[in-house]
C-alpha cells in the first residue's frame, strides 16, 4: 500500500513536469496547426541562457529570471518573424520542416556559445523532501507540479475569455476568416510562439534545477511529445491529464514489469488510445467535408 | 519577375556552395604526408554525450598542442590532429573511420563505446588500430585491433568489489549488493561483469534497476531496492542521474547508512556540484586517473594548459582522461619509431597500420603517463586494455580523496569464455 | 505519355546513365563514402516519398522500419546463412509487413494522428530491438558481412557503389512508374481528398495499407544495404531524430515528385558530410581566435539554416524549383 502511494505521488509529480513542456507544444498547435519539432531545443537554449545569466555573469536570482523571460520573449518573436512569417499559407509540412531546421540551428547555437556540454543551476527550491502520508517526495517536484497547474489555469482562462485568446482559437480554425475580421494573424502567431517559448523556459529552468543542463533536456522534450499526443494535440486539459497518466504509467510500469519496460509504456498506451479515441483523450474531432 | 530572379539566385547559391566544398575538398585532400603524423580523433563535441565528450576531446587536442609546441612532436615531427565531430551519431562515427583511413592516419581514437562499436568492424577488417577512452567489454573481447585506454565499467565494479570485500565489509557471509544502472553500455558493462564474477567474488546481487539518462526521479526504483535491504549500492551512470539517485536515496533515508559506490562515468566534480556536498559525503568511487591537483609529475603541465585554453574545465577529471589519451598516443608513435622508419610509417596505409600496431602499440610497456593514470601496457595480446588499474576514492567534505596510494589492479575478465556473452 | 519523350531527352538520359555508372573510375576515393551513403538513403527516401508524397500519410517512424530491414539482413546472413540477395528481399518484406501492422490504425485515424502511430512504431521497434537480446545482442549489436553474390564479395567501395546504385536506379524507376500506374493514381487521389476517393470507389483502407507496405518495403531494402555497408548495427543507430531528418530531406527535395527524393538526399547528405569533413577543418585552421571545437556548433547552425532558408525561398521543395526553371526555359524569351 505504501509503495502504491509512493509510486502514485512520484508518478503524478513527474508527469506534471512533462505536461508543463507539453503545454508549449499544444499552444503552437492550437493557434497555428504547426507541430513544433524544436521544442526540446527551445527548452535547452532557455536553460543554458539561465545558466549564463546566473552562473557565468553571476546576476542575482530574480534579475536572471527576468532576463530569461525577456530572452524567451525575444526568441519567440524572432522565430516567428524570421522563420515562420514568410511561410504563411504554405503547406504545413514545410512549416514543420522549418521547425526542424530551427531545432538544428538552436542546438548548434547552444553548442557554439556554451561548449561545455553540461552545466547546473543553483538550487531554486528548498531541498528537503516532504512526507505525504507514508510517501516521501522531493519538494522540487511538487513545486514543478504546482507551477504546471498554475500555468495551465492561466493559459486556459486566457484562451477562453481574453480577446487575444479567442482570436488565437479562431485562427486555428480558419485563418482567412480571421483575416477578414481584421485581426492581424501575424501578431497572433507571434504571441503564440512567445508564450510557447516562455513556457518552455519555465519548464527548462524547473527540470534543470532538479537534474542538470545537458542534452537530455531535448530527450525530455520528446517525452513531452508523447504527453501531447495522448492528451490531444490542442487541448491544455489533455496535457495536464495525460502528463500524470504517463508519469503514473512509468512508475507503475517500472514497478510491475521491471525498469526496461518503463520506456515502452507511453507508446503502447498511445497505440491503444488511438484505436478507441483517435484524437487523443481530449482532442477535438475534425469533421471533414468533401 | 521577382520569383524567377529569386530562383536564379538560389540556384546560383547552391551551385556556388557545391563548387566551394569541391574546391575545399581538393585543396585539403592531399595532406602533406611527409611532415606531420596524422592521428584521427572521433569526438562527440555535440549531441547526447557532449557532457563528457567536450572535456575529453578538448583535453586530447590541448595535449597534442602541448606535444607539438613544447616537445616538438614525436621524433621531431609534429602531430596533426585529424578530428571530426560525431554528434554522438554512429553513422558519422563509421564515416569518420573511413575518412581517417583515407587521410592516411596512423591510428584513431574514439571517446565513447557507442562510437567505437560503430567503427570497430570497419577498422578491424582493414587492420586499422584504434584506441577508445571509455570502453565496453564487447570492444576488446574477442581481442582484435581495438585498444582500450582504461578498464571499462565492469572492471571498475570488479576492482571496487574486491576492495570492498577486503577493506570495508566486516560482516559474516556474503554482502548484498544492489545495482542502479544506466540503460546503455555504461550500465550493462557492470551488469555483465557482475553476472560473470559476482558468485566467484562472493557477492550476492539482490536487485538490478535500470534508468534512462533523462530520469528526474528514481524514488520508485530506490523504494524497491530499499525493500531488499542491501548492504551496498553500486551506481554506474552519468553525473546527472547519479545526483538524482543520491538525492532520492537521501530523501528515503537510505544514506547515510548504506554504502554507495559509483563507477567512473559519474564520479567527477560535476556529481558533487549537482548533488551537493552533504548528499555526497562518504560516497565511494572508482576512477582510472588520479584526482585533479594530486602531486604527480604530469599534473602541472596539464593544469597550465587547461587554465590557458579551457579554464571552464578546471577540476574536470574527464579533461584529464583526454590529456592522458593523447600522451599515450604520442608514446605509441614513439615506440613505433624505434623499430620502423619514418617513411614507412608516414605512408599511412595498411602496412603502416600493421607497423604501428606491431611496433607501436604492442611495445608500449609500463608507460607511466606522468603519473596521471596507472601504468599503460599494451603488450598483452589477449588483454587489450592499456591501463589495467584504477584508484578508489571517497568523497569527504566535497573533495574526492584517494583511499589507496597505489593503483588497484582490475584483472581482465575473460568474457569470451562465457556462452552468454555478446548477447 | 512516356517518361522520356524527345530524342534530346533520350540522349541526355543515356549520357547521365553512362556518367553515373562510370563514376567510380574518376571519383576521388574520399568521395565514395558520401556517394554510397547518398545511394542508400535514396532508397529509403523513395520509400518515404511513396508513403508521404503520393499517398499522403505522414510517417515519422522511417528509421525504425529501416532498422527492421537491417536487423533482418544481419540475422538472416549470420545465423541462417542465407545468400545476401535472399535476405535482402526478406528484409524488404519484413519491414513492409511491420509497416502494414502499424498502418492498421489508418482505418480510424488520419493526418497527423496517423503520424502518431508511426512515432509509436519507431519507439516500439527500437525498444524490441534493444530488449530482444537473444537475437539482436542488445547494445553489443550485430556484425554484418558485406554483400556477396555467390563468390563475388562486394568488398571495395567501388563494388559497393555498383550494388547500391543499381538498386537505387531500380527503385527510382519503380517509384516513377508506380506514380503513373493505377495504384499511383489511387494514391494521389487519396492524398488529395480521401473522402472523395472513397466516394469514387477507391478502397481507401486497402490502398493506405499498400502505401505503408511499399514505403516500408523500400525502407527495409535501404536498411539491408545500410547494414552490409556499415558492417555493424545496433539499435542505437536508428533514432527518432533520424526519422525526422528523413522527412526534412524529402520536403526540402520536394514532396510527391520523382525528382524530389533525389535532390533532397543529395543536397542534405552532401551538406552534412561536406560541413563535417571539409568546412569544419578549414574553419578551425583559418579562424584561430575562437576556441577549438567551435566549428561543431557552427556546423549544426549552418545545417539548420540551410533547411530554413531553402524552405523560405521555396516551400514546396527543390523539385518545384526545378520544374519552374524548366517551365521558364521552355517559354523563353516569354517566361514570366
Amino acid at each position: 500500500m505504501d509503495t502504491l502511494i509512493q509510486n502514485s505521488i512520484t508518478g503524478i509529480a513527474i508527469g506534471m513536469v512533462y505536461a508543463l513542456i507539453a503545454l508549449g507544444f499544444a499552444l503552437i498547435w492550437k493557434s497555428s496547426r504547426v507541430a513544433n519539432l524544436a521544442l526540446g531545443q527551445l527548452v535547452l537554449i532557455s536553460s543554458w541562457f539561465t545558466y549564463g545569466m546566473l552562473m557565468q555573469l553571476k546576476f542575482p536570482f530574480w534579475f536572471g529570471m527576468i532576463m530569461t523571460i525577456a530572452f524567451a520573449v525575444l526568441l519567440g518573436w524572432l522565430i516567428e518573424r524570421l522563420a515562420l512569417r514568410p511561410l504563411i499559407g504554405q503547406p504545413i509540412l514545410s512549416l514543420i520542416t522549418v521547425t526542424l531546421g530551427l531545432a538544428y540551428f538552436l542546438e548548434g547555437l547552444t553548442a557554439f556559445i556554451w561548449p561545455q556540454g553540461q552545466g547546473y543551476l543553483p538550487k531554486v527550491f528548498p531541498q528537503e523532501s516532504i512526507r505525504i502520508g507514508p510517501a516521501t517526495i522531493q519538494q522540487e517536484l511538487l513545486w514543478g507540479a504546482v507551477i504546471s497547474l498554475v500555468l495551465f489555469i492561466l493559459l486556459s482562462v486566457f484562451f477562453k475569455y481574453h480577446k487575444m485568446g479567442i482570436a488565437m482559437r479562431a485562427t486555428a480554425d480558419d485563418q482567412l476568416a480571421v483575416q477578414a475580421c481584421a485581426v492581424p494573424v501575424t501578431s497572433i502567431f507571434s504571441m503564440s510562439w512567445i508564450f510557447a517559448c516562455i513556457v518552455a523556459a519555465i519548464g527548462g529552468i524547473l527540470i534543470s534545477s532538479i537534474a542538470a543542463i545537458n542534452y537530455g533536456l531535448v530527450e525530455t522534450g520528446f517525452k513531452s511529445f508523447s504527453v501531447v499526443i495522448l492528451g490531444g494535440m490542442e487541448s491544455f486539459l489533455g496535457c495536464i491529464v495525460a502528463g500524470p497518466i504517463i508519469g503514473l504509467c512509468e512508475t507503475f510500469g517500472g514497478y510491475l514489469f521491471g525498469s526496461s519496460v518503463k520506456e515502452l509504456i507511453p507508446f503502447l498506451i498511445i497505440m491503444i488510445v488511438i484505436m478507441f479515441k483517435p484524437f487523443g483523450l481530449f482532442g477535438e474531432e475534425r469533421i471533414e467535408r468533401i | 519577375m521577382k520569383r524567377s530572379q529569386l530562383s536564379v539566385v538560389i540556384t546560383l547559391l547552391l551551385v556556388f556552395t557545391f563548387i566551394f566544398t569541391n574546391v575545399l575538398a581538393c585543396t585539403s585532400q592531399t595532406p602533406t604526408q611527409k611532415k606531420p603524423w596524422w592521428i584521427g580523433f572521433s569526438i562527440p563535441l555535440t549531441g547526447a554525450a557532449a557532457e563528457k565528450g567536450a572535456p575529453i576531446g578538448q583535453g586530447q587536442l590541448d595535449a597534442i598542442e602541448y606535444i607539438n609546441t613544447e616537445l616538438g612532436g614525436v621524433g621531431d615531427i609534429k602531430i596533426h590532429a585529424d578530428w571530426y565531430d560525431t554528434n554522438y551519431d554512429s553513422t558519422k562515427a563509421t564515416a569518420n573511420v573511413k575518412k581517417f583511413m583515407e587521410d592516411g592516419c596512423l591510428f584513431f581514437t574514439a571517446v565513447s563505446s557507442k562510437e567505437m562499436s560503430a567503427s570497430k568492424e570497419i577498422a578491424n577488417r582493414a587492420g586499422f588500430p584504434g584506441m577508445v577512452c571509455f570502453s565496453a567489454p564487447s570492444l576488446t573481447h574477442p581481442p582484435e585491433h581495438i585498444y582500450a585506454q582504461f578498464p571499462d565499467y565492469g572492471d571498475d565494479w570488479a576492482a571496487f568489489s574486491r576492495y570492498y570485500l577486503k577493506n570495508i565489509w566486516k560482516g559474516p557471509g556474503k554482502p548484498k549488493m544492489a545495482l542502479e544502472l544506466l540503460s546503455n553500455p555504461t550500465g550493462y558493462g557492470v551488469r555483465d561483469a557482475a553476472r560473470a564474477t559476482a558468485d566467484e567474488l562472493g557477492i550476492e546481487i539482490v536487485a538490478t534497476e535500470e534508468h534512462s539518462a533523462t530520469t528526474i526521479s528514481e524514488t520508485d526504483a530506490l523504494t524497491r531496492i530499499k525493500a531488499k535491504n542491501p548492504d551496498i549500492l553500486f551506481i554506474s551512470s552519468t553525473p546527472a542521474p547519479t545526483a538524482i539517485i543520491l538525492k532520492n536515496a537521501s530523501d528515503l533515508k537510505m544514506i547515510p547508512g548504506l554504502t554507495v559506490a559509483c563507477a567512473h562515468a559519474s564520479f567527477t566534480k560535476a556529481l558533487i556540484d549537482f548533488a551537493g556536498k552533504d548528499v555526497c559525503q562518504g560516497i565511494y568511487g572508482v576512477y582510472p586517473t588520479v584526482y585533479w591537483g594530486d602531486k604527480v609529475p604530469g599534473m602541472a603541465k596539464m593544469i597550465e594548459y587547461c587554465t590557458k585554453r579551457h579554464p571552464e574545465y578546471i577540476g574536470n577529471n574527464d579533461y584529464m582522461i583526454g590529456w592522458a589519451s593523447s600522451l599515450i598516443s604520442a608514446e605509441v608513435i614513439k615506440q613505433a619509431l624505434k623499430t620502423s622508419s619514418v617513411e614507412a610509417l608516414s605512408k599511412g596505409d595498411a602496412t603502416a597500420w600493421q607497423l604501428v600496431e606491431k611496433n607501436g602499440f604492442l611495445n608500449v610497456k609500463g608507460y607511466d603517463v606522468g603519473g596521471l593514470c596507472g601504468p599503460v601496457d599494451f603488450s598483452d595480446p589477449v588483454d587489450k586494455r592499456g591501463s589495467k588499474s584504477v584508484k578508489i576514492f571517497q568523497v569527504k567534505n566535497g573533495e574526492m580523496v584517494a583511499l589507496t596510494t597505489d593503483w588497484v589492479n582490475a584483472p581482465n575478465i575473460k568474457y569470451e569464455n562465457l556462452d552468454w556473452f555478446g548477447k | 505519355m512516356a517518361i522520356i519523350r524527345t530524342k534530346t531527352q533520350w540522349v541526355l538520359f543515356s549520357l547521365f546513365l553512362l556518367a553515373l555508372f562510370t563514376l567510380p573510375f574518376y571519383l576521388p576515393s574520399s568521395w565514395f563514402d558520401i556517394v554510397n551513403s547518398i545511394g542508400i538513403l535514396l532508397v529509403a527516401i523513395i520509400g518515404l516519398n511513396i508513403l508521404m508524397g503520393y499517398c499522403g500519410q505522414l510517417s515519422l517512424g522511417h528509421a525504425g522500419f529501416m532498422a527492421v530491414g537491417a536487423f533482418t539482413t544481419a540475422i538472416f546472413t549470420n545465423s541462417l546463412h542465407l545468400p545476401y540477395l535472399a535476405s535482402f528481399i526478406c528484409s524488404g518484406f519484413s519491414a513492409g509487413l511491420i509497416g502494414l501492422i502499424f498502418g492498421i490504425p489508418s482505418l480510424r485515424v488520419k493526418g497527423f494522428y496517423l503520424a502518431i502511430s508511426t512515432i509509436a512504431a519507431q519507439f516500439i521497434i527500437i525498444w524490441v530491438l534493444k530488449n530482444w537480446t537473444d537475437v539482436t545482442h542488445g547494445s553489443n549489436g550485430l556484425n554484418v558481412l558485406q554483400a556477396s553474390i555467390g563468390n563475388f564479395i562486394f568488398d571495395s567501395e567501388a563494388k559497393q557503389y555498383y550494388l547500391i546504385f543499381s538498386i537505387a536506379s531500380l527503385s527510382v524507376l519503380f517509384a516513377t512508374n508506380l506514380a503513373r500506374s493505377r495504384i499511383g493514381r489511387a494514391f494521389i487521389a487519396i492524398r488529395d481528398n480521401d473522402l472523395a476517393a472513397e466516394v469514387m470507389g477507391i478502397n481507401v483502407f486497402n490502398y493506405k495499407l499498400l502505401g505503408f507496405f511499399l514505403g516500408c518495403f523500400f525502407a527495409g531494402l535501404a536498411g539491408s544495404l545500410y547494414a552490409q555497408y556499415k558492417g555493424h548495427i545496433s539499435y542505437e543507430d536508428f533514432t527518432f531524430q533520424q526519422s525526422i531528418l528523413y522527412i526534412g530531406m524529402l520536403i526540402v527535395g520536394g514532396l510527391g515528385s520523382s525528382l524530389g527524393p533525389i535532390l533532397g538526399t543529395v543536397l542534405i547528405e552532401s551538406l552534412q558530410k561536406g560541413l563535417t569533413y571539409w568546412v569544419a577543418p578549414w574553419l578551425e585552421q583559418t579562424v584561430t581566435f575562437l576556441p577549438t571545437g567551435f566549428s561543431s556548433g557552427l556546423n549544426l547552425m549552418v545545417f539548420g539554416l540551410a533547411f530554413i532558408l531553402i524552405l523560405i525561398f521555396e516551400p514546396r521543395g527543390l523539385a518545384h524549383l526545378w520544374s519552374l526553371f524548366k517551365g521558364s526555359y521552355r517559354l523563353w524569351p516569354f517566361s514570366y
